[in-house]
């Protein structure tokens, strides 16, 4: 090989598909981690509470639950939109998922949390329900403000149909953020006897 | 392309559907005496679902998507 070819050889590190792969594989690394957390808050519930579960308001629970599935189903049609070039659909389906991110914030926080017949310092169902919630609202928190700036930069046209990885991210954020709740919902609203 | 985009508005329309319907069922079999082994079983398939459906973690392994 003449050492004419060898500076016209494209590294494959420089290549845009191996950027995505890597940013991709960075974000499902950070998912698994954040993951550590949240199965340690599940193991802390039983652990603590055993078959018993906190006395918590069931419609309540079963309404969020409702608002962030139909949020992650807005979320997909964002991400679908944009990845076809619909930057209408794309801002109408994030504005949405915005608005349904907010109301399970004020379902949990301003709800439940007000309704609770107990508090965070009232023995181990306070802590580990308000730990629970708390700690779950605060990624439905970040995750809201990720889709604003997401939201604002679509707006401004930074993303095409070729370039559009921080509304995956986001997207995968949001999703990751609903797969979590799967998992608490049934533990805090569904399983063990009323304590 | 139109109809990859309604292809896809379309599986992630049935990807709610099960959803909705899974949690649907959660929520009876939590408020009536059944084995908490299908509430975790039915929380395993939703999890999956999203995982799969929503969050296309197949891209990681390099296979679609590219944009």
């Amino acid at each position: 090989m003449s050492a004419n070819s060898q500076s016209n050889a494209v590294d494959p590190r420089t290549a845009p598909g191996y950027k995505l792969l890597t940013n991709r594989i960075g974000l499902w690394l950070f998912f698994i981690s954040d993951s550590f957390v949240f199965c340690g808050l599940l193991v802390t519930r039983f652990y603590l509470l055993g078959g018993e579960r906190p006395h918590l308001e069931q419609v309540l629970g079963l309404i969020v639950t409702s608002v962030l599935l139909i949020s992650s189903f807005f979320m997909n049609r964002a991400e679908v939109s944009m990845a076809h070039g619909d930057r209408k659909g794309f801002v109408t389906s994030i504005l949405v998922t915005i608005g349904l991110g907010i109301a399970f914030l004020v379902g949990v926080v301003g709800f439940e949390w007000q309704i609770a017949p107990f508090g965070p310092g009232d023995g181990p169902e306070g802590a580990v329900f308000y730990m629970m919630t708390g700690m779950h609202a605060l990624h439905v928190l970040t995750g809201v403000i990720f889709l604003i700036i997401v939201l604002r930069n679509g707006l401004k046209g930074l993303y095409s149909v070729e370039r559009h990885w921080a509304v995956e991210a986001a997207a995968n954020y949001w999703h990751f953020v609903d797969v979590v709740w799967i998992f608490f919902y049934p533990a805090l609203y569904l399983i063990g006897t009323v304590k | 392309m139109e109809t990859s985009k309604t292809n896809e508005f379309r599986r992630g329309m049935l990807v709610f559907v099960v959803l909705a319907i899974l949690t649907g069922l959660e929520y009876l079999i939590g408020t009536n005496q059944v084995p908490v082994i299908f509430l975790w079983l039915i929380a395993l398939i939703k999890a999956g679902t999203v995982i799969w459906f929503f969050m296309h973690v197949f891209r990681v392994f390099g296979s679609g998507g590219d944009h």
